[in-house]
């Protein structure tokens, strides 16, 4: 790193910090700066500037970790990417300017110094990128899996009965997972009937219909009976619309109707206790 | 190597515990059609919970078998239908609609009795 | 990068040795108890055709690792007599032996990939991959 470049930073960090804050602040569309407070703005402001004259000085290491924690901070934080680059940019903006104010560039250095400066402003520019898209992509499977986690579970009711409550929308690869914990989980609980409650799945077109229907289907090959439950007007007219047949399978209107039909398949009821005061 | 077939009581008892293979698969179906003929029983419980896959040549078989069955009067239950098994034929586009199933042998054999006493 | 395995096809024998050697590779690449049997089906289908229409042909299974992502590749090469329609095999029901017709339909659902080309009088070539999720 040119030495002038570094040494005109370092002598006016307070005065460049100062006019950096004030600018993002004014550039940026607001986004940020309505969702944080002035304080928290200012001193993440602080340790990116910090950050950037950590890189100035050379220290490779140091300034590696400090720029991660910084991308995970920004990206917990939900400052937007655009911020952080040009944040970047103006930082660079300014120190031109001052420099070439103060006369430390002249008309003979300013090819080689801009050269230099360049190099250094795009080389942390990727890293940044880099380093913040790596942390989203973590967030991103992370979630996913936690999604995948969430997104079927089979519970045993009574003795033979089970109900897998659906919720949220149904891809073709979550489908394959639906099928796989409802099989395996019809047979691991010896269940005679099975039920699917679809209350909470808003769109119910053809692609889910015909994986809840090979569901159903193979429910019936492992030996049980499959219930389709919580059915609502919108998603009977669609099926029905769609021209779906689903005749061949029970359905209900609700998992409370569902469960009374299945109590009743494995012969039982439930009563009311009689002598109870 | 044949497929055992036992008689308990009214039914025939057959548990499937290796892979089939073709020839397998047709010996059997001639072997339960015979048996059948020769004890008169009303009714098949076939257990599938050891065979790990099915291809649209073992399911023909089976359908057959079971249609077969039925023509001579003895309804079939077929129990045991791994989770992996039941979603490949799915996939396959394999129902086996108008098959009874259940869960193991012994809701199997009270299926058959349900269904017999009817 | 790849691992390729395979098997001829002659007898109804060798569909059972396809089937264990399609099992095997996909058990030691991770996959689940339901993709083993996909793909087991899968090679099933594929080396019963080849048995049924070809006469004779092979059936090759290749390890891949495509981006550190692991996969299945299965593929069925004959030079039988072709296939003049192929839109005709790949509708369900439709069979010419007396079975299901759910063989090559089948398989393009059973697997994530899947490709075919035949010549007729010179013979068919189908590949099918399932990747490890």
């Amino acid at each position: 790193m040119n030495k002038l470049i570094f040494t005109f930073i370092e002598a006016h960090k307070i005065d460049i910090l100062e006019e950096w804050i004030r600018t993002t602040k004014d550039e940026n569309d607001d986004r940020v700066v309505r969702v944080v407070s002035d304080q928290v703005f200012n001193s993440t402001s602080r340790e990116f500037a910090d950050l950037i004259i950590t890189n100035l000085k050379g220290d490779k290491g140091d300034y590696h970790t400090r720029l991660k924690e910084f991308a995970e901070k920004v990206v917990r934080l939900g400052w937007p990417l655009t911020f952080v680059s040009s944040g970047l940019h103006t930082f660079g903006v300014i120190v031109f300017k001052r420099m070439e104010q103060s006369g430390v560039m002249t008309i003979e250095n300013q090819r080689s110094l801009f050269r230099e400066f360049d190099e250094w402003m795009t080389s942390m520019n990727i890293e940044i990128i880099g380093i913040y898209a790596t942390t989203w992509e973590k967030t991103v499977s992370l979630q996913k899996i936690a999604l995948q986690e969430l997104s079927a579970p089979l519970i045993p009711v009574f003795e033979r009965i089970t109900v897998m409550p659906l919720v949220g929308t149904i891809d073709t690869e979550r489908a394959k997972q639906i099928m796989e914990n409802l099989l395996k989980g019809a047979v691991k609980h010896r269940s005679e009937v099975v039920l699917i409650d679809i209350t909470g799945v808003p769109v119910v077109d053809t692609m889910v219909a015909h994986h809840i229907i090979q569901a159903a289907e193979a429910v019936r090959l492992v030996g049980a009976k499959c219930m389709l439950c919580g059915i609502r007007p919108e998603i009977a007219q669609t099926i029905v619309s769609l021209g779906i047949d689903l005749t061949q399978f029970t359905t209900k209107n609700s998992l409370q109707k569902g469960i009374e039909a299945a109590l009743e398949i494995t012969n039982r009821k439930i009563v009311n206790m009689e002598g109870l005061k | 190597m044949r497929i055992p077939i036992l008689k308990l009581y009214n039914c025939l008892l057959v548990s499937i515990q290796w892979e089939l293979d073709d020839q397998t698969a047709l010996q059997f179906q001639e072997d339960l059609l015979q048996k059948i003929h020769e004890t008169s029983v009303s009714g098949v419980v076939i257990d599938l919970t050891s065979i790990d896959f099915i291809d649209s040549f073992i399911a023909k078989v089976l359908g057959d078998v079971i249609d077969m069955s039925n023509l001579m009067g003895a309804k079939v239950v077929i129990t045991g239908i791994q989770p992996a098994v039941a979603i490949t034929l799915i996939e396959l586009g394999i129902g086996l609609n108008n098959v009874l199933t259940a869960i193991d042998l012994e809701k199997g054999l009270e299926k058959l009795q349900q269904e017999l006493g009817e | 990068m790849s691992i390729q395995s395979c098997v001829t096809i002659i007898n109804e024998w060798d569909i059972v040795a396809a089937r264990q050697l399609g099992r095997n590779v996909a058990k030691e690449l991770g996959f689940g108890t339901v993709d083993q049997a996909r793909i087991t089906t899968a090679i099933s289908e594929l080396a019963r055709n080849i048995y049924l229409y070809a006469g004779k042909g092979q059936i090759c299974i290749d390890k891949l690792f495509d981006g550190g992502k692991p996969g299945v590749k299965i593929s069925a090469i004959d030079s039988g007599p072709g296939i003049s329609d192929i839109r005709q095999v790949m509708e369900d029901g439709y069979s010419t032996s007396g079975g299901l017709g759910a063989g090559l339909p089948g398989v393009k659902r059973l697997m994530d990939q899947f490709e075919i080309e035949s010549i007729p009088g010179d013979g068919t070539k189908i590949k099918a991959t399932k990747w490890l999720r």
